[in-house]
């Protein structure tokens, strides 16, 4: 027993020990430090997987369960930045503020309790901000002072009623948690507070912007903050709005002839389906929504940052046109179809299975609105996909300049064979996230309604 | 060992030959080390062939000694909440459809070496051709709704990008979406009825479905197995081209010659008169389904004949030749004329995929033709002397039914889309207003 623990704090422990590691060498070398730490930080975690649920309440510090996949799928996304990032769109300044926004949410996801669950939200909030502040992004900037200030302010303002009034006044207390739930919709663009995610892709830094989208910070504060206390009504309403966000979304990305836009609504259109799953009633939907959030997270960043990739050979790209040059990266091609396939919950990815759970979910909570979650899902497919026709096919490109590193297609493969790995076997992955502490507390709150 | 025992086994190799010819063709081309043509030739005739022989035993010992159908568990993919469970439901239609498959897909196989030798997406051509077997098989021998919509994404997604298979051309490519476009509502109609039934019967098991349990059907109510059906039959007129789908039918003909064969001629536009057949119960259940499912097939048959009539390239023909026939196929399963339909269907498949391909040598053919005849056959060419000026031109724009989808669902969608656009940027802007400035740029 006294093995099995110190197996589960290692794979606490060795994800943002590997992300300083790799942080601390220089640029060149980082790629290749980056790889091997990445490799580690999933490797030991994935081997104590089959522990965690059983060793979650017996650690002290007290972690969520959770923890055991939400730290490596940060880290992951960090390795998966400073690998694929070309050099001329990455400098230590970007690389320092990542590291900390990495270091920062793993913190987040380690925390149980809505302190440094808060402090996180604020200091990613403004390193997000800090990666817009020169003259070029005064726009952006602008968005995300108005729109992340916003839910900076609701959330704390919702915190602090909230927890004031738990045992005194449930009225109050549910005001609280319709400020936190108002903060999250803001923070992950649910309708109608969704326009400022696709601007910043558009007129901002496209990296920050994924890297802020992706691991979804705003989904585990709502998993801990709000789900297990608010009110079922007050839940229906926000699973609705998430619902229709997601179809909405979808419908846009399809439609975007910008690539970066493009990238925008699918984030803005898959987190709205994660929020939706989390916020109906039953187990099935909860695990879906969780699966879907490590699912969606790794396979938009790889896209955003296939994108950024692209971008930094061709200058923006417009997806009405195609761009030929599959020859020269048939690597880059085959994993940009695969995360597309991801996105679109293609069976054999880990999206199939995420996706199923959460449809089922959705259509016995809401019979009616449930089938948007289908909607959603084969408009984000469709849009994905018509990305990577028109990135990758069209006429031949034999330029050079195509040719992808050897860093670059390390990083991309990883993403894909994590999505393809994990969707082939998923047992490991449902079973920490069905035996969800917060789930289970969740599943008994809405059983004492 | 056991008749049933051996019949298992014989399955199980039957759909690991191919899942493992995938891994073994896909790997190294994914590391950037593909196989030669002559080994990609090797291994995909030997996978096909163990898969052959394995649904052949299989199809033996089923008519020898099993004779009624039987449900294997391969597995649970992963057992928490409810999770998804890998059954195949085996009986003699799914034996003899999923052999009557692999063989095809061994004929095309063997065509497509000498057909694709040196052209720069062989690979690319072999890795898809072998998820459509994989993804065959499963729809064939599919036991629970997982496995059955497993098989029919993958059916579709190795479908669309065979069709965009030439994707230095801008054309396939677009026509190549537009396949996934119409495939994803079939698929999205799959996955509703397979929610439904789940929410409704609690079960995720296709023999609720396929092995006629009326009493079981008849729990459900009237209304409730309408619906599943409806959508069913949705599911299966995506994936068949039957009227209002028609339209990506001739657009798909962009793929090579021997994926239009296996895809659009044989098995891809069966499948869904397959799943029609399978559920056979179901659509047969209410006369109002029936009364659908038999309008659907008539008219496709109708359209089919008359705008194949008036195609001028050889691929385009028989693409409309063979959906008239699968049109006449949905109008006899909807008669409850099962056998014949089933027969039918096969008869069509050996038929379309000879015809397609020796479509390249047509030419050589009608000249081979010519001289044994001894003088130039006349005709043929000119529009029958039935059709007059509008019908014509009616079958010639194959029903205009591609511009009237454009004009009334793809434009407007594209204007609101690009109103909803414009609503999102003041949106955005909305809250800058309080800090005086509302430009994003």
């Amino acid at each position: 027993m006294c093995a099995e623990k110190v197996l589960w704090l290692a794979s606490l422990a060795v994800p943002p020990v590997a992300v300083l590691t790799a942080y601390t060498f220089g640029l060149r070398k980082r790629r290749f430090y980056s790889f091997a730490a990445m490799c580690a930080s999933l490797l030991v975690p994935i081997s104590a997987i089959p522990l965690a649920a059983e060793l979650a309440r017996a650690t002290a510090p007290r972690f969520g369960v959770l923890s055991i996949v939400l730290i490596p799928f940060a880290a992951f996304l960090w390795f998966l930045a400073v690998i694929v990032t070309p050099s001329g769109r990455i400098s230590e300044a970007g690389v320092a503020r990542t590291a900390a926004a990495c270091l920062l949410e793993m913190a987040a996801f380690a925390a149980v309790a809505p302190v440094p669950l808060t402090l996180a939200w604020i200091a990613t909030s403004a390193i997000l901000l800090a990666g817009h502040l020169d003259a070029e992004f005064a726009g952006a900037k602008r968005i995300i002072f108005a729109y992340l200030g916003l839910s900076v302010v609701l959330l704390t303002a919702g915190l602090i009623i909230a927890s004031w009034a738990r045992g005194r006044n449930a009225v109050l207390e549910q005001c609280g948690i319709a400020l936190i739930l108002l903060a999250v919709m803001i923070r992950k663009g649910i309708f109608p507070f969704h326009s400022w995610i696709p601007e910043i892709f558009e007129h901002g830094r496209i990296g920050p912007a994924a890297r802020f989208n992706a691991p979804q910070i705003g989904t585990y504060a709502a998993l801990v903050l709000a789900v297990p206390y608010a009110d079922a009504g007050l839940m229906k309403v926000f699973a609705a709005l998430a619902l229709v966000t997601a179809v909405y979304g979808s419908l846009m990305a399809f439609y975007q002839n910008e690539a970066r836009k493009a990238c925008g609504y699918l984030f803005v259109s898959q987190s709205a389906l994660v929020v939706a799953g989390l916020d109906i009633p039953g187990r099935g939907a909860l695990v879906g929504a969780l699966i879907l959030w490590i699912c969606s997270g790794v396979a938009l960043a790889g896209l955003s940052r296939a994108v950024l990739s692209l971008e930094a050979r061709r200058g923006r790209l417009r997806l009405d046109i195609h761009h030929g040059g599959y020859e020269r990266m048939p690597l880059l091609a085959v994993c940009f179809l695969l995360m597309s396939l991801a996105v679109a919950n293609f069976p054999g990815t880990l999206g199939f299975i995420g996706g199923e759970m959460l449809v089922r979910g959705a259509v016995d909570f809401f019979p009616s609105l449930g089938f948007f979650a289908i909607i959603a899902t084969a408009v984000n497919g469709l849009a994905a996909i018509r990305m990577y026709f028109s990135l990758f096919c069209g006429k031949k490109d034999d330029g050079t300049h195509l040719k992808t590193s050897r860093a670059e297609n390390l990083g991309f493969a990883a993403a894909a064979l994590f999505l393809i790995g994990f969707g082939l076997a998923p047992g490991g992955l449902a079973k920490v996230f069905s035996r969800a502490e917060t789930a289970a507390t969740r599943i008994e709150g809405i059983s004492t309604r | 060992m056991t008749g049933a025992a051996l019949l298992r086994h014989c399955v199980f190799a039957a759909l690991a030959a191919p899942a493992l010819l995938l891994t073994v063709l896909a790997l190294p081309s994914f590391l950037g080390r593909p196989w030669s043509e002559e080994h990609v030739g090797a291994l995909t005739r030997a996978a096909f062939l163990t898969a052959f022989l394995a649904l052949t035993a299989a199809g033996f010992l089923y008519a020898a000694g099993v004779r009624h159908p039987i449900s294997i568990r391969l597995g649970d993919w992963f057992a928490s909440e409810g999770g998804f469970v890998f059954d195949l439901l085996i009986d003699g239609w799914s034996l003899a459809f999923a052999a009557l498959s692999v063989a095809i897909c061994g004929v095309v196989s063997s065509f497509s070496f000498r057909y694709l030798h040196r052209e720069p997406g062989f690979h690319r051509y072999f890795i898809l051709l072998v998820c459509f077997v994989l993804g065959i098989l499963l729809v064939a021998l599919a036991g629970s709704v997982e496995t059955l919509f497993a098989g029919w994404e993958i059916l579709g997604l190795s479908s669309a990008l065979l069709v965009a298979f030439f994707h230095e051309r801008p054309v396939p490519v677009d026509n190549g979406l537009r396949v996934l476009t119409f495939y994803r509502v079939g698929d999205a109609c799959m996955l509703s009825a397979a929610v439904l039934l789940h929410h409704w019967a609690g079960s995720d098991s296709l023999s609720l479905l396929f092995s006629g349990a009326g009493q079981q059907l008849s729990r459900l109510g009237p209304d409730k197995v309408a619906i599943i059906a409806i959508l069913i039959v949705a599911a299966a007129a995506a994936k068949s081209a039957l009227l209002p789908f028609s339209t990506w039918l001739p657009r798909a003909m962009e793929g090579p010659t021997p994926s239009s064969a296996v895809y659009y001629g044989a098995l891809s536009v069966h499948a869904g008169c397959f799943l029609l057949l399978r559920s056979s119960a179901l659509v047969q259940y209410s006369l109002a389904t029936r009364f659908l499912t038999a309008m659907a097939g008539l008219a496709t048959a109708c359209y089919a004949a008359l705008v194949g009539r008036a195609q001028t390239d050889a691929k385009s023909k028989l693409c409309f030749a063979s959906l008239t026939q699968v049109g006449i196929i949905v109008v006899e399963i909807s008669l409850g004329l099962d056998t014949l339909a089933f027969l039918h269907m096969c008869g069509n498949i050996c038929l379309r995929l000879l015809q397609f391909l020796s479509a390249p040598n047509i030419l050589h053919d009608l000249h081979e033709l010519e001289n044994d005849l001894g003088g130039n056959l006349e005709g043929g060419h000119a529009p029958p002397a039935i059709f007059g000026g509008a019908l014509y031109l009616f079958a010639l724009e194959k029903g205009f039914l591609d511009g009237l989808i454009d004009r009334r669902l793809a434009e407007p969608l594209e204007r609101l889309a690009a109103f909803m656009e414009k609503f999102d940027r003041w949106l955005c802007r909305a809250p800058l207003a309080i800090f005086g400035d509302g430009d994003v740029r």
